[in-house]
């Protein structure tokens, strides 16, 4: 089922000259490491003036969900929501 | 003399997302992909699902309460709506299409009309089956892999929507004039677009019950007798593949609708969520910088009982508060006997709210404007519901962002 977290969290993150893209790689969410798996979705909306950037995807082994907010007026990532994939 | 159906070349696309708003969570979990996913408003019992994945319309999981959805398949996956995601969605969409022509026409978040008449794409030489297959593959890559669409190509907008509904999920069809007849003999009254259950009665009633009768009924019967007025001409036009639905209307009116979560009979909270409607459809007005001329508040209750009215105000309504004290005359007339479950607020007769007229008998009005203005600045920058009317202390997680049904003015 479908959590909401929001809870700050510590993201790996690299950015491809070659693809123009940046990307989330490893998550650290209560003291687990998830290695991340390629973004589903990414949209950005504005908050005020700031913008956030929402990053979707899954971990590597395809089990866990996640929901990533990068806030860009102090760069701080938000783990905002998980899903395991099944119905509540 | 009857009318020969259009045969000039099938020229307009219709191209709609396929169970949009489900799809695109698919796209962004890949964990329930293949599954059936209902987006509903809440995701409680009593909340109802406004789309459903395919795998889930394949059980029959439609426009239904999640306690129904449920009881037809227990693993139902049901999520409440991400507009602004669906919002990038469209404008990725919309990006797609405007490779191809500037001549796109949104019809709603999920749904374009794009006319290729003249159309660079066209004039080298491209068919448009050979457009349309790019299309899909653009909008895959743009929106995802899991992401689909239907594409319907015919000589008006009718019958190109009626094409995308006919090979659904991901299908691609054209009609032309040589069609039609077979087209027709294969639908119901109901599968044609605009026909809902009122206007079937109404065809029904002249002895017209498929599309086949529909067709060849007489302009006079349809216009005199079946319609009585000049719509009855527009659908012998219509039906034929004539262009009678390119017209773009201007904005009249800036409304929300909401329904209630927690269903209430109290008139104080009842006014707090009508402050708070009155402030979005606010911002909306004043960010298309409109001024509205009239009020309508409408309100559905828990015994299935419905109280709407509408009041031409005397002065020009722009800020909150205008809207809000016009709103609040009409709720005092409401004899509350139920718990309200649903709440509808609109302004119409807009006009442009700029130059500004001042009236002689305004008195602090163009005090509100100015505090109306600097409001919005301030919500802007630092994001909605920043600065608000006191009557909202508190109401931030009530009446949250919703996606629209057809209007995609604000997208």
């Amino acid at each position: 089922m479908r959590e909401k977290i929001n809870e700050e969290v510590s993201v790996v993150m690299y950015y491809s000259a070659k693809h123009k893209k940046t990307v989330p790689h490893l998550l650290n969410w209560q003291s687990k490491d998830y290695s991340l798996g390629p973004v589903d979705y990414y949209h950005s909306y504005m908050e005020g003036r700031d913008m956030q950037h929402i990053f979707e995807l899954c971990d590597r082994e395809g089990s866990l969900w996640f929901r990533l907010r990068l806030d860009s007026s102090n760069l701080h990532w938000t783990l905002e929501a998980i899903h395991d994939g099944l119905a509540s | 003399m009857d009318l020969q159906a259009n045969d000039t070349e099938p020229m307009i696309m219709h191209i709609d997302l396929n169970s949009c708003y489900a799809i695109i969570e698919q796209q962004a979990n890949r964990l329930i992909r293949n599954k059936p996913v209902g987006v509903a408003a809440y995701d409680s019992p009593g909340g109802f699902i406004i789309a459903s994945s395919y795998e889930a319309k394949r059980l029959g999981i439609k426009l239904m309460r999640v306690r129904e959805a449920r009881e037809i398949a227990k693993d139902i996956i049901v999520l409440t709506p991400d507009p602004e995601k669906y919002f990038d969605a469209h404008r990725r969409f919309k990006e797609v299409l405007l490779r191809y022509t500037n001549e796109v026409t949104p019809k709603s978040v999920d749904e374009f009309v794009v006319d290729f008449r003249g159309s660079p794409a066209v004039q080298y030489g491209h068919s448009l089956s050979d457009i349309g297959r790019q299309i899909k593959r653009d909008i895959r890559q743009s929106l995802g892999e899991y992401v689909s669409v239907n594409i319907g190509i015919g000589p008006n907008r009718f019958l190109a929507k009626v094409a995308a509904g006919m090979d659904k999920p991901d299908g691609m069809d054209v009609i032309t004039a040589r069609d039609i007849h077979s087209i027709y003999g294969q639908l119901d009254l109901m599968d044609l677009p605009g026909i809902n259950h009122r206007y079937k009665a109404r065809l029904n009633f002249a002895q017209i019950f498929t599309p086949l009768d529909f067709l060849s009924a007489p302009m006079p019967k349809l216009k005199k007798e079946v319609f009585k007025s000049i719509v009855g001409y527009y659908w012998y036009l219509r039906l034929r593949g004539y262009e009678v639905d390119a017209a773009r209307f201007a904005t009249r009116s800036f409304g929300n609708d909401y329904a209630v979560g927690d269903k209430t009979s109290d008139p104080e909270q009842i006014s707090k969520l009508l402050m708070k409607l009155c402030e979005k459809t606010g911002r909306r007005l004043r960010r298309h910088d409109y001024q509205a001329q009239g009020v309508f508040l409408g309100m559905g209750f828990e015994n299935r009982t419905w109280w709407g009215k509408s009041k031409r105000t005397g002065s020009l309504l722009y800020s909150t508060q205008d809207i809000y004290l016009a709103v609040m005359r009409l709720f005092r007339q409401i004899d509350i006997t139920a718990r309200v479950t649903h709440i509808n607020i609109a302004v119409f007769d807009v006009i442009p709210a700029s130059p500004v007229q001042i009236g002689l008998f305004d008195g602090t009005r163009l005090d509100t404007r100015s505090l109306a203005i600097a409001s919005d600045k301030l919500n802007d920058r630092y994001g909605e519901f920043t600065v608000v009317p006191a009557t909202m202390a508190n109401m931030q997680d009530v009446i949250i962002k919703r996606v629209p049904f057809g209007s995609v003015r604000d997208i």
